[in-house]
This record gives structure tokens, sequence and C-alpha cells, in this order.
């Protein structure tokens, strides 16, 4: 559709061109680059580069640390997401029940989304401390049963928990708006054929609740996998082992602390393939939940 | 006891404000009742308290002699149609119509056996398969009307089912719901802001104002004894002319002098008349046609009495009238009803 408002096309250009611009200069301009370097052997110090063909591919994909750090991102991403979008749900469906104190609730729960990821990794750092945090008395009763520093199993829940925290304000916003799109009648309806309120949840609102949660789902994919960057570096450093590192923390230690630019390069290519047939997937899944309102 | 509704000084009131105030009223089984009145009223209100989606603020509800204000909604008996029809938009017809089935653990054959029969009811057959948003506003409605008559409720609550509908379908849809009634007997009562669907429909009209019964009547009383001047212009279309005049004995006084008509009360009253019961073509009135409206039946005729207030005429089709014409009309005795000024209340037996 051609608009007539802005009759010439330079004004038009020049009002599209600074978000083309940012948009260019940071995405398409390093993914493209990532694309680029994945195919040479990069020097560390700069000065030149070799073309190697498929050699980075086939080392990273032979090297038994990507795999398990790929392994990781994958278990991270099921379950931050899961969580993330259950304990948003929960909250949401309360929330939207209009159930005492919501309002407030509403409120409180959506400012953790303006919070940068370093500073919630610092202040779970403080709550899980082994020795001052939440869980100190715990380890007073059972000695050595909380340890993230130690315990890798520990460090990764602690992240986890961390990205669960930071993703449920947006989800319960989009759930919440989603539940409150559905018209009052069909659940005063479903309540006069008898069913309960636990009923009513599992088969009316989850059903038309389907594109937010699918959005949720999708978005919080993107997001676990990319994310935990911030929460990693400040909380574990990848830490103890390599329990918390997770392929967006794998490629920045390889790149930036064992100058590795082409293995880097080669696993952000890899990562965002990952992350790309995750999404493909639940788009086919999708497909077969449709319904039509 | 039957499928009796009783409602015992029933008072609801949201955030301090009363809307229902201490409201008494007994149904009978097997009857059609329509609450009518104008919106905010609260008539939906009343509906939902009865249904148990709404909670009441004091009295109590009787639903065949047993006390359910404190019940849920599943455990009253009973089946309600929106005004919005309220179909799942994700199930298909047939799950729409069982879905009470469904819930309530009835055997699936069972199930699709009554499914079938509501749906024959209401001549849904062949649309079982499909989705409510393939179906048409009347499709629907036979749909939400299957799905409240499949678990054989008690009661049936209709929330202004027809207001969504086309005027040609509307009045179908009203002559199939009262065959409906007629077939299935259970005790029914239909919300609704339309005083031609409340008198057409119901065996007895609750006209409700500002959370106060009016009137609990036949629509036949409800028309020809109203029993307030509110009930009086709330029915009938055009409503009934309102006047306020002065009785010496024998006869009506406007404030001027001139004699409206011959009755035996004294002292200051309003006077209604319906306009269809005014004759014209006789009589000791005469006064200039302001307005003419030709509605093929008849003619409304808008007149002007001495002292500047203005009523209406309807006069029979054929009589020749035509606008600012003089005519001669007067009220016949025995249509007219008193009302007290004061409180609005019928004052004449």
């Amino acid at each position: 559709m051609r608009q007539t408002f802005y009759s010439g096309g330079w004004l038009y250009a020049a009002l599209v061109a600074p978000i083309l611009i940012l948009i260019f200069t940071f995405f398409y301009l390093p993914v493209g680059l990532a694309f680029y370097w994945s195919f040479f052997l990069e020097k560390p110090f700069g000065g030149g580069s070799q073309f190697v063909g498929l050699e980075n591919f086939a080392r990273v994909l032979l090297d038994a640390g990507f795999w398990s750090s790929l392994w990781r991102t994958f278990l991270f991403m099921m379950l931050a997401a899961s969580f993330g979008i259950l304990l948003a749900l929960l909250l949401a469906l309360a929330a939207d029940r209009g159930i005492r104190t919501s309002r407030i609730a509403r409120n409180v729960l959506i400012w953790p989304k303006a919070i940068a990821g370093a500073s919630i990794g610092i202040v779970f750092t403080f709550i899980f401390n082994p020795f001052l945090g939440l869980f100190a008395p715990l380890n007073e009763v059972f000695p050595g049963l909380w340890n993230p520093r130690i315990d890798g199993a520990d460090a990764f829940a602690t992240v986890v928990i961390a990205q669960v925290w930071t993703g449920i304000p947006f989800n319960f916003i989009i759930l919440l708006s989603g539940l409150q799109t559905i018209p009052d009648t069909l659940i005063k309806a479903a309540a006069m054929d008898g069913a309960s309120a636990w009923r009513r949840v599992r088969d009316i609102q989850l059903p038309l609740l389907t594109p937010q949660l699918f959005l949720t789902f999708v978005l919080e994919f993107v997001q676990t996998a990319v994310d935990p960057f911030g929460l990693i570096d400040t909380m574990t450093n990848g830490g103890p082992g390599d329990s918390t590192t997770l392929l967006i923390y794998k490629i920045y230690t390889d790149g930036f602390h064992s100058y590795d630019l082409s293995g880097a390069a080669t696993q952000t290519v890899l990562l965002m393939l990952f992350v790309i047939a995750m999404v493909l997937v639940q788009f086919r899944l999708e497909k077969r939940v449709k319904y039509e309102r | 006891m039957g499928n009796t509704i009783e409602l015992d000084h029933v008072s609801k009131a949201f955030d301090g404000k009363t809307v229902i105030h201490g409201l008494s009223a007994a149904f009978e089984d097997g009857e059609f009742i329509a609450i009518l009145g104008p919106s905010g009223c609260g008539k939906s209100t009343m509906l939902s308290m009865i249904a148990g989606l709404e909670r009441i603020t004091s009295g109590r509800i009787l639903i065949g002699g047993t006390e359910v204000q404190n019940k849920a909604p599943k455990d009253r008996g009973c089946a309600m149609v929106f005004q919005n029809y309220a179909l799942y938009p994700h199930m298909s017809v047939r799950e729409n119509i069982g879905y009470a089935l469904k819930v309530a653990g009835v055997p699936k054959e069972e199930r699709h056996r009554r499914i079938a029969e509501a749906a024959r009811v209401v001549e849904l057959g062949d649309y079982l398969d499909r989705r409510p948003s393939a179906l048409s506003g009347g499709q629907r409605q036979r749909v939400a009307i299957a799905r409240a008559i499949v678990r054989e409720p008690k009661v049936l609550l209709f929330d202004e089912p027809l207001s969504n509908l086309d005027a040609k379908l509307r009045h179908g849809m009203r002559m199939e719901l009262s065959q409906l009634h007629r077939r299935i007997g259970a005790t029914s009562v239909f919300v609704t802001h339309d005083q031609i669907e409340a008198m057409t429909l119901a065996g007895r009209v609750m006209l409700l104002n500002a959370g106060r019964i009016e009137q609990f009547a036949s629509p036949h009383d409800l028309y020809h004894r109203p029993a307030s001047t509110f009930v009086a212009s709330f029915i009938g279309a055009p409503p009934m002319n309102l006047i306020t005049v002065t009785g010496d004995g024998s006869a009506l006084r406007l404030p001027d002098g001139t004699i409206l008509a011959d009755h035996g009360h004294t002292g200051g009253v309003t006077l209604g008349i319906r306009p269809e019961k005014i004759v014209t073509g006789a009589g000791t009135l005469l006064a200039k046609v302001l307005y003419r409206e030709d509605l093929g039946s008849h003619c409304s005729l808008l007149v002007q009495l001495g002292g500047g207030q203005t009523i209406l005429i309807a006069s029979p089709f054929g009589t020749e009238i035509g606008a600012f014409d003089e005519i001669r009309f007067h009220f016949p005795t025995e249509q007219i009803h008193l009302f007290d000024t004061e409180t609005g209340l019928r004052a004449n037996s």
C-alpha cells in the first residue's frame, strides 16, 4: 500500500533510515561477519585471515566441550522457559480471577522487567550465598547441602532460578492480557455447565490462551538461549567446572579469553541455527493446536 | 414443591450501592416469567443471582423449596442462555452442547443420544460438527438453547437472548421459544428490555424499576391495569398519556378549568389514558393537531390541550385528519386510569 501522506521518496527514506542503520550495524552486520569468519581462520590480534572452508565447523563439532555446553543450553532453555511460563501463568490466572491484592501484585510483578541481568545476578548471588543467604540455615543443619560455589547442580539451579525470575514479568503481562481477552460470559457459561474453577482453566481458558502461550514459549526460547550471559558472568563465571557454561558463555570465553575468534564465530552460527530450529519446531506444533475464535 | 423459585427479601449492593432493594416474589412450577425493565434496573443482576453467578447481599433464594443462595451455580440445577450466546469457540457444536454432560461424567453413549435429542428439538441436526464461528446468529442461538436444555434443567434462565438477532429472526425465535417452553415445561425466567418480548412470551411479567418491583402481573393486567405511572408510561407504544387534573366530584378538570372527563373523584390526581382509547370525531374537547404520523394501521396525532400540555391520540385507520386540522375528541370514563400525583400509584380500582 502506497501512502500519499509523505509525497517525496527522500523524506520517506530519511525517516526510515535511523532504525535501518541501527538494525544493520548491530544485527545484520555482526551476524553476517560471524558467518563470514566461520569459514576463515582469524589471527587473534588481527592482520590477515585464511580461508579454511568447513574446517572450523569440523573442529567445533568434534569438540566434546561444544556438545556438553549445547546440551546444557538445551536443558537450561527447557527448564527456564517452562518454569518462567508456568509460574507466570499461575500468577496471571490468579490476577485474572481478581483475587485479593492482585491489583498490587500486578504492579509489583512488572518491575523486575526493568532490571539488568547483571544486577539480578549480583542480588541472587547474595540470596544463594551458602553462608549468608536464604539456604544458610539449611546448611547449618545439613553441612554442605547447598553450595553453588562447589556443587555444579546447585550452581546450575541458581542460574535457572535467576533466569526464571527475570522471565516472569513479561510472560505474566502477555498471559494476563490474553486471559482478559477471553469473554467473561464464557467462564460464566462453563460455571453454569457445572465446571469447577480448575476444570474451567483446563477446558476453556488454556485452550483459548494458546496463541499467547505460544508467543511466550517462542520468546522464552530465544531469550533463554541468549539472555543468561549477564547472569552467568556475575554469578558463576561458567563454573564450578563447566557446569554453568552455556553456549552463549562459551562463545564469549572462547573468543575473548582464549582468542579463538574463528571458533567463537562458528559456535555463534551454530547457536543461531539451533535457536532457529527450536522455533521452527514450535511453529509446527502450533499448527496442530490452532483454532478459530 | 416442583421447580418453584422463591425470592425472599433479596438485596444486592455493589460497593455499598444498593441495586436490588429487598425484592420478594414467587414463580410457580413451569411458569414462564419475564423480568422487564429499563437498562440499569437490576434485571440482569437478578438473573445472575438466581443462577448463582452473583452473590446476594441479603435475603434468601429458594429453588424447589431448597435454599440455594449459598450454593455454587452447578448445584442449583439452572441452565442459562446468554445474550451473546457464549459458545465455546474452540469446541464443535456437538462438544458445546455436550460439555455440561461431559463435566457431569455422563457416559459417552448416553451423552451422544442426549446431544442428538437436544439438537433435534432446536433443529440443529446438520451442524453438529461445525465450529460456532461457522454458524449464523440464529444458529448460534439454537446451539446456546440446546446447550441449556440438554441437561434437562429444573430452571431455564434467559439473559436477553434475542437482542442480538435481527427483527425478523427475533420474531421467529420468539415463537419457537414459546413452543419450546410448552414442550419442556421447565420454569423459565426471561430477562429483557423489550416489552413486546415480555408481553408475548411470558405468563407473568415482573416490571423492575431501579431495583424494585413496580408490578408483577399478567401482560393483560400490566397493560390494562397499570399499578403506577411508571408502568403506564413504560408499557405500550406509544405510552399512556398522563395529565395532571383536579376532580370536583363530578368531572376532572385541567388547571384552566376545561372539563376533560366525567368522574366522581375529588382533589388533585394524575389522569392516564391510552392514546388508542381516546375517541375522536365527537365530544366536547377541541384541539389542533400539531404533528401527525401515519403508521399504516393507525395515525398518531400530537395535540395540545388547554394549558399547554400535549397528548398523543391514536386514531384508527381510515379517519381523515390532516396536520393542523382541528379535531373533536373525548375521554370515555371507563377508559380512565387515575394515579396519585405524589406517589404515582394507582388510585382507582
